[in-house]
């Protein structure tokens, strides 16, 4: 009985990590070009408001994810032009977009709280789906869960096995050295900041249109604060994002079981416990390595050459 | 002859008023190195700078093979196989060897590591180099990291490499390998200019050498001929001096600075006396100890006890006080990091050393300290003459007045001044030396410098660094001594 359980609170941590685990893997993907965007929680609600409306409009929950990715890029977009066309400082910018973001989103979505649109539904991967113990954790869910299981390795394969991932993780690293390398450092940050947005507004769409099918306002929760933790967490590394993801989305699903079975800990300390884990985690982190495995330019404008 | 690599023509460049780069006309030969000395400041690095693509000329030409061709960016000059070995790698530390050499290469979206690690292996070893390809840039030591600078170049297939100052990172074995790193390179046909201010190793590795001195190529000689080092230090730093400064004896007085068998790592056994009145000039080749005796005075490193006494304290006792007027004015060679904040305005630069005459408690009296720079400025003839001026609006010659303006309004007994007119036009320079020599009735005055010139235009005794120690130590006017100071740089006389 206890093991069914335990199962079940597992697959649950897969499927409340998923979000998480998109918007680390853009998280990654930005900051490996030397970008520090910390509007990841404002890109993700843009993305699920994006998708839900989409999806409640067209019918097409697929083409709703599709455009929240492309939502999400454009709401980037403002971060690359403020860092990377105006050498606006990144910090400030990152903030300013989660804020935009969020305001944005809550202000637009008004009219649909409370509405539901059509989403994806779990889709047991026949064969998979019964192995014992790993088919009901990991291949009874919905189509962007399995979506994000092929997406680790590739952008793993991305950044350590392709021209371009080398050159984006150069210009990430010592800007000097790809400009002396004849590689454009504005254009390779670009790149970082554009696929990044896609993926936060991709799992911002997993919110609205898989885990719940509902809008509610502030429907992404820090959530796109824990992913900035979680990029510190993994040290960088895609693989270790997913161990992350799925541990954050384990507490979040744990606390909302205890929630219902109705315990004596109060509800807003059951809430904290996510965010409580996130503080631990980035002590454990630095703790463990430094900011050693950080890319070593991440953060800091690169002024353009006359 | 075949047509030179690389002929340059006439190139001139200057940065306002000061020529860096004044008619300069070298060839760089096929198979050969040549040597570019000169004093820090002489104009190497800008000269190399434009054949680069990061600098332009302002006026002059560049054949490349016999052809005329504006090299007006880096990629130009990687096109034209120019290469250069920068004295700050540009090497990503978290990459490996191989992903290094190939960052930017042209190809196909996948990297196949196996043949590029191979690559790198039978690159290197064709020019008797030894590299772990798969290794992270992170763990090689300085040597190994310039060989995959080097192997960069030649894997781009550059026909000419430019290296800066390449074994000022080096130990003396590792400088021992690139030496003979590039004469497999010339064997194999490339072009190489080495720049240095290091004469054994000019000597050692070069074919023909070019001399510069404040911008100009005061000499071009092919290294069979030149008998010794110190032939070479002579004609590097010159014989005829201008003595355009006029200066009349001084009465040397109390004793200001004492250093005694000071022994750092680098300094063996340096003593020295200074005296109120006096302006004592360490010259040298840049390297010799002259920054350590420097950062051991002015508080910078702590010496062994009793080695630096100041103002008759001990150095703990001196620097232990809290209170440093009338006592000890420091002028950095670093006038734009040490000597001054360069985001800070004019009047903020000039309480950071004096804000102690403007304060009242904890408040600063702003306005009695704005009145006072708005007069020193003026005095100073340092332009603009404004006090909400940003520190980075202000030329070389200007800035360094303001240090000066702000160093003497402390009235110091004891000045340090390293380099002072390093990148200076003559007409700042005058203005510094003069106001040296004024400063000097109050003080003792201590002159680190490269420039003979400038040594003998302000000294009144010189002494000569050469390795850690002061080799000889004599009045500006004792002609013997004056006419031995190459072979001195050089450590070849033994003089006392």
């Amino acid at each position: 009985m206890t093991f069914e359980i335990l199962i079940l609170l597992l697959a649950a941590a897969v499927q409340s990590g998923t979000p998480i685990l998109y918007a680390t893997l853009g998280e990654i993907f930005t900051e490996k070009s030397g970008v520090l965007n910390l509007g990841v929680e404002g890109t993700m609600i843009l993305g699920a408001l994006a998708g839900f409306v989409t999806a409640r409009l067209t019918g097409s929950p697929l083409l709703g994810f599709f455009l929240a990715g492309v939502v999400g890029s454009l709401a980037t977009s403002i971060h690359g032009v403020v860092c990377l066309i105006f050498q606006g400082n990144q910090v400030v910018s990152g903030l300013a977009l989660t804020i935009l973001g969020l305001g944005l989103a809550n202000y637009l979505g008004t009219g649909y709280v409370g509405l539901s649109a059509p989403g994806f539904d779990p889709l047991p991967l026949p064969g998979l789906a019964a192995i014992p113990l790993l088919g009901p954790i990991f291949f009874r869910h919905d189509i962007l869960v399995y979506c994000s299981y092929i997406l680790v390795p590739l952008i793993w394969l991305f950044f350590t096995r392709t021209r371009l991932g080398l050159a984006l993780r150069a210009v990430g690293e010592y800007p000097a050295a790809a400009t002396a390398a004849g590689l454009s450092v504005a254009a390779h940050r670009w790149l970082g900041v554009l696929v990044g947005g896609f993926l936060m507004g991709l799992g911002g769409a997993y919110l609205s249109l898989a885990y719940t099918h509902l809008w509610t306002s502030n429907l992404t929760a820090g959530r796109g604060w824990i992913a900035v933790a979680l990029v510190i967490f993994a040290f960088w590394r895609p693989g270790r994002a997913v161990f992350g993801a799925y541990l954050f989305g384990g507490i979040m699903a744990l606390q909302l079981r205890l929630q219902a079975t109705g315990t004596q800990v109060p509800s807003s300390i059951l809430l904290m416990l996510p965010y409580l884990l996130t503080v631990l985690v980035l002590v454990f982190s630095s703790w463990r390595r430094g900011s050693g495995e950080a890319p070593a330019a991440l953060g800091i404008n690169e002024e353009p050459v006359d | 002859m075949a047509v030179p690599l690389i002929r340059l023509e006439n190139i001139s460049k200057s940065f306002g008023r000061v020529r860096a780069n004044h008619q300069v006309s070298l060839t760089i030969e096929q198979g050969r190195v040549l040597a570019l000395l000169g004093e820090n400041g002489a104009g190497k690095s800008t000269l190399m700078s434009i054949l680069a693509g990061q600098l332009q000329p302002d006026s002059g030409t560049i054949f490349v093979d016999g052809q005329p061709l504006a090299i007006t960016a880096t990629d130009k000059a990687i096109e034209a196989g120019i290469g250069m070995v920068y004295q700050h790698f540009k090497l990503v530390g978290a990459l490996t060897v191989a992903e290094n050499i190939f960052l930017g290469r042209p190809g196909g979206l996948w990297l196949n590591l196996r043949t590029m690690q191979a690559e790198v292996v039978a690159l290197a070893e064709r020019y008797g180099m030894q590299v772990d390809p798969a290794a992270l840039i992170s763990d090689l030591s300085m040597g190994e990291r310039q060989q995959v600078e080097i192997l960069k170049l030649l894997q781009r297939e550059s026909r000419v490499l430019i290296f800066d100052e390449p074994t000022a990172v080096l130990t003396p074995h590792e400088a021992d390998n690139l030496f003979a790193t590039m004469r497999k390179m010339t064997a194999l046909g490339k072009g190489i200019v080495f720049i240095s201010h290091k004469l054994e190793e000019v000597m050692a590795v070069a074919d023909r050498i070019a001399i510069l001195r404040r911008g100009e190529i005061v000499d071009t000689v092919a290294a069979a001929e030149v008998a010794s080092t110190a032939e070479l230090a002579e004609r590097m730093v010159g014989r005829e001096v201008l003595l355009r400064v006029e200066k009349s004896p001084m009465e040397a007085r109390q004793i200001v600075l004492k250093v005694s068998d000071l022994t750092t790592p680098v300094l063996a056994g340096v003593s020295l006396e200074l005296r109120q009145g006096e302006i004592l000039a360490l010259v040298g080749v840049a390297g010799n100890g002259q920054k350590q005796l420097v950062e051991a005075i002015c508080g910078l490193h702590r010496p062994a006890p009793e080695s630096v006494r100041i103002l008759g304290m001990e150095w703990a006792e001196f620097f232990g006080r809290g209170n440093r007027d009338n006592t000890l004015s420091y002028i950095p060679e670093d006038r734009q990091g040490l000597a001054t904040c360069q985001g800070l305005d004019l009047l903020d630069n000039f309480l950071l050393t004096t804000r102690g005459g403007f304060s009242r408690g904890p408040w600063l009296d702003r306005r009695r300290a704005a009145e006072k720079i708005g007069h020193l400025l003026g005095e100073f003839d340092i332009r603009p003459a404004d006090p909400q001026a940003f520190a980075w609006q202000l030329s070389g010659g200007n800035l360094q007045k303001l240090v000066l303006a702000r160093e003497f309004y402390r009235r110091p007994r004891l000045i340090v001044a390293e380099q002072p007119t390093q990148g200076l036009d003559i007409a700042a320079a005058e203005d510094v030396w003069n106001l040296l020599l004024k400063a000097r009735e109050a003080a003792g005055v201590l002159v680190v410098t490269g420039d003979l010139g400038e040594a003998f235009a302000l000294a009144d005794r010189i002494g000569v660094m050469y390795n850690g120690r002061i080799v000889a130590l004599f009045a500006s006017d004792d002609e013997e001594m004056v006419a031995l100071i190459p072979q001195m740089m050089a450590g070849l006389a033994a003089a006392d």
